[in-house]
């Protein structure tokens, strides 16, 4: 890191840092799948990313607690398309589940990592800025509003040419630098930034209302309660 | 349960990534084109590992090959991963809606049923045991609207007459304490070993309690052998009292090919990566093989289209805002103001920018520079008037224009002006109107008149319809009848005129009503007393003499409208950063002027001050900002001239144009202008007196 601590961090400390994270993550025996590290794969323009790739955890439920509405083009008759099979259970009017993907990205122009997400209705469709929002904690919507350090914006994903939400980088540094000043000067560099990321999430993730494992942060061998991430208050 | 009941299957739920159907649009537009051969892809699913959701089968950009050439000589499945079982499967594509509702569904759920049941007759399945969850997704893609309709099917052989399960209860409850053990070792090591993408096996249960899993292939070892044998597949469902859909065509290998009719089987589920089985069920099926079963040729029959909700309906997916390439535009276009009104000034009014309808009076150096600042603050509403075509030497500093409008004569500028603005921003409402803007001393030929009293209208409604209006022509005159027309309808105008080197951005004072105050004498450059409640001034305030034709009977060298190509950039940057302030005062045009010097409490907007007019040189790199109040007498936006053209409107109007020194008359210009001579006569008289006497 640039000393002293200026909130940033180089590509390959980043890697060390999701490292310890992701380790920190299955220590604490998080309910939660673990984060994956998914290799870069080389991009178009040939420069090298440092970094070397990003973090990703795919697959988060997040309940929705009205029923989901059938959004049918054209009503087939049933015995168009095939006889009703008594053996085949049929389940209607079920609760809709939004699924999210979170992929921690390294930024090389800001020097500190983004959190890029991607909200999906069953099935596969795209869930828009207004649907990410309310499934967000009702705190988070305030926040948004008033804080100088959290903007939910839409970036294209670098890796995987597609526009993915994310939380706007330019505060980061500030923030973090500020995170991590009580620890500045009783750690070793390398101990900063194992504990960079961990300290990152714990912020960042309440935001989106992904709860770190309560231990985290602090090593004790207490367990989680929620498995997922609730949008109700 | 006591007695037995039909067992119920939980139907396979489907997940298709965005990246599948790019891939799929991109094969479509490089390779398929109108081809609708199936399509050879591979689906992903993974067991259960939530107590709520059940798994689903995924479609990923892998599924797909990146070209057909790779598809044949590949090996046949995508390499999966622990969380990724692969399972094969056909996609049919067709080019149209209507060939996609057309398509026979009965025939090609059977066709693929076939395969299925062609594979356990074989043995095949014992040698590759995902084609028992084998499925096929018909499917059409709107590359236009960037929808794409699909639905898929999960074929499952009915069996006839229909299963029945006689147990069903939580793995833990089944197996004993030292069984469950062993069994959560087993299935744990199967699942880290390179054989883990294999969703059906056999679970061994010797008489010790010790379990082992086994490859479909050894069946018929394991039944020699006489331990507990049971059949254990992945099981993506998470409800409690059903399986998941594999299980149906496993039991249709298993009554077929191991000629069982009493099965066990397990519905393997996972918790954290790790074998649950309080959560993964164990049950006993009962299964009667049906005599038409042992005919050779029979196919059995086969259900399995995906329910849309409660009904048998396929789907749609809109991936327009993140394929679409203009929506994509668009929307990076607001974020980026958005991040501006988040990181900088929380009080910009973007809803109202993207509201004002912008009209440009020249399309020029300063029009084309005005209409491309006026985009980026999010303006979508530009409409441009020039009655000029594009020329050679244009594009160098016009910045709207290239090469290409310079040739065959030129494009009309207007028009020109217009494709380069939505070729730089689809989302930009823009317009063009290629005529004339009627000039005094320009005088109007008897058979003209019809086709000027037309301009003039056409003229009046565009500034009607629009909200702020730049004055941008190349020429003094152009201006009088806009800033006349702008001051009786209260629009606010803005005008930019350039010099050799220097520049005047100014906006006119609000419309005329009978009792305003106008000064009467013209621009100050310092504030008076009682200053702001004067109507600011219009571009000819300071003028004593009305606009007359500067074209003609000039000399070469002023017949050339030179600049230095700086002056016209920052000109209309100043242009239209005083109309966004202009916008944001609560004010607006009534707003009175400010100098850097004022101490009012207006000064304190966001923005900064409101200016009047900006005059600035480039040869001394400066600007002033300037204060100057409306004139009395002047020919463009008086009382006097206003309510002339409200009584007689365009018949004044070509009056005007005919004559103008009839403006000067009307306004008492010119009386004043006797006035000033014959004073100036007197002095000279004077001249000769003491001076002692005059003062």
């Amino acid at each position: 890191m640039a000393s002293p601590c200026d909130g940033t961090l180089s590509p390959t400390e980043f890697k060390f840092a999701a490292e310890a994270l992701m380790k920190k993550w299955e220590e604490c025996k998080s309910i939660l799948h673990p984060w994956i590290w998914i290799p870069c794969p080389k991009l178009p323009f040939g420069a090298p990313d440092k970094a070397g790739g990003y973090l990703s955890l795919e697959h988060i439920h997040h309940f929705e607690f009205k029923k989901q509405q059938d959004c049918i083009e054209q009503k087939y008759s049933e015995e168009e398309v095939e006889a009703l099979d008594s053996a085949t259970l049929v389940l209607s009017g079920e609760n809709e589940t939004h699924y999210y993907n979170f992929h921690i990205i390294y930024s090389t122009s800001y020097k500190v990592p983004v959190l890029f997400f991607r909200g999906y209705h069953q099935g596969g469709q795209p869930l828009k800025c207004d649907e990410v929002e309310k499934d967000l904690p009702l705190y988070t919507s305030k926040l948004l509003e008033e804080s100088k350090w959290t903007f939910i914006t839409q970036e294209e994903h670098p890796y995987l040419n597609c526009p993915w939400f994310t939380l706007h980088p330019c505060g980061t540094s500030e923030w973090m630098r500020l995170l991590l000043q009580q620890r500045l000067y009783s750690s070793r560099p390398e101990d900063l930034c194992s504990h960079y990321l961990v300290a990152w999430f714990s912020v960042v993730g309440q935001v989106i209302g992904l709860w770190a494992p309560l231990n985290l942060v602090h090593c004790s061998s207490s367990s989680s309660s929620s498995d997922t991430f609730c949008s109700h208050t | 349960m006591a007695e037995s009941t039909v067992l119920q299957f939980s139907p396979f739920q489907s997940h298709v990534e965005e990246g599948f159907w790019k891939r799929l649009s991109s094969l479509k537009l490089n390779t398929l084109g109108l081809d609708e051969t199936p399509v050879k892809i591979t689906g992903f699913y993974g067991p259960c590992s939530h107590a709520q959701v059940s798994s689903h089968l995924y479609l990923l950009d892998e599924s797909l090959p990146a070209n057909l050439a790779e598809e044949s000589s590949s090996s046949e499945m995508v390499l999966g991963n622990r969380n990724r079982c692969p399972i094969p499967g056909t996609l049919y594509n067709t080019n149209t809606l209507e060939s996609f509702r057309g398509l026979d569904k009965q025939s090609l759920i059977r066709k693929e049923a076939k395969k299925i049941w062609e594979e356990i007759c074989s043995g095949r399945v014992e040698a590759a045991c995902a084609v028992l969850s084998r499925f096929l997704v018909i499917s059409y893609a709107d590359l236009k609207k960037w929808t794409f309709h699909y639905w898929f099917a999960f074929p499952a052989l009915v069996l006839n007459p229909s299963a029945l399960v006689s147990k069903l209860q939580p793995a833990s409850e089944w197996f004993n304490l030292e069984e469950g053990k062993s069994l959560s070792e087993a299935c744990n090591e199967w699942r880290k070993s390179s054989l883990t993408a294999v969703p059906f096996f056999l679970v061994i249960i010797t008489a010790d309690s010790h379990v082992t899993l086994r490859p479909l292939k050894d069946w018929e070892t394991c039944q020699r052998d006489g331990h507990k044998l049971l059949f254990g597949f992945y099981d993506p469902c998470h409800l409690p009292s059903n399986p998941g859909w594999p299980l149906r065509n496993f039991l249709a290998f298993i009554c077929s090919r191991c000629k069982i009719e009493k099965i066990q089987f397990l519905c393997y589920r996972e918790r954290h990566g790790l074998a649950d089985l309080t959560h993964s069920l164990v049950g006993e099926a009962l299964v009667s093989i049906s005599q038409e079963w042992k005919n050779p040729q029979f196919i059995p029959e086969a259900v399995g289209w995906e329910r849309n909700g409660s009904k048998l309906a396929p789907r749609r997916i809109d991936l327009a805002t993140s394929m679409d390439p203009i929506r994509l535009a668009m929307s990076a276009a607001d974020l980026n103001l958005k991040l501006m009104r988040w990181r900088a000034l929380p009080s910009l009014n973007l809803d109202k920018l993207s509201a004002t309808k912008c009209l440009l009076l020249g399309a020029g150096t300063l029009g084309c520079q005005v209409a491309r600042m006026l985009m980026a603050w999010g303006i979508k509403k530009i409409t441009l008037v020039d009655n000029g075509r594009v020329s050679m030497s244009n594009p160098l500093r016009q910045s709207l224009y290239t090469l290409e409008d310079c040739l065959n004569g030129g494009d009309w500028k207007a028009d020109a002006a217009v494709r380069s603005l939505k070729s730089i921003f689809p989302g930009v409402e823009a317009e063009g109107f290629t005529f004339a803007i009627p000039m005094p001393g320009h005088p109007v030929q008897a058979k003209e008149t019809a086709g000027v009293l037309e301009d003039c209208r056409r003229l009046q409604n565009l500034i009607s319809s629009h909200d702020v209006i730049f004055l941008l022509t190349d020429t003094r005159e152009s201006r009088w009848l806009p800033t006349l027309l702008c001051t009786n309808a209260n629009k606010l105008a803005i005008t930019a005129a350039l010099g050799f080197d220097s520049y005047v951005v100014m906006r006119h004072g609000a419309g005329v009503s009978a009792d305003d105050k106008d000064a009467s004498f013209s621009v100050c450059s310092s504030g008076i007393e009682g200053h702001e409640s004067r109507r600011l001034g219009c571009y000819f305030c300071n003028d004593v003499v009305a606009p007359n034709d500067s074209t003609s009977n000039r000399t070469l060298d002023q017949q050339c409208t030179v600049t230095r190509p700086g002056l016209a950039p920052i000109a209309s940057a100043l242009a239209v950063e005083l109309m966004i302030g202009i916008l944001h005062h609560p004010e607006g045009m009534n707003a009175p002027g400010e100098m850097a010097s004022s101490i009012s409490e207006s000064s304190s907007q966001p923005l900064g001050i409101l200016p009047h007019q900006i005059r600035g040189s480039l040869s001394q790199f400066s600007q002033m900002v300037l204060v100057g109040s409306s004139f009395n007498r002047c020919t463009a936006c008086s009382n006097l001239v206003v309510s002339e053209y409200r009584r007689r409107e365009l018949e004044f109007v070509i009056q005007a144009l005919n004559h103008p020194n009839y403006l000067e008359d009307l306004t008492g210009l010119t009386e004043l202008m006797d006035k000033a001579r014959s004073f100036n006569l007197d002095w000279e008289e004077d001249d000769e007196t003491d001076i002692e006497t005059v003062l």
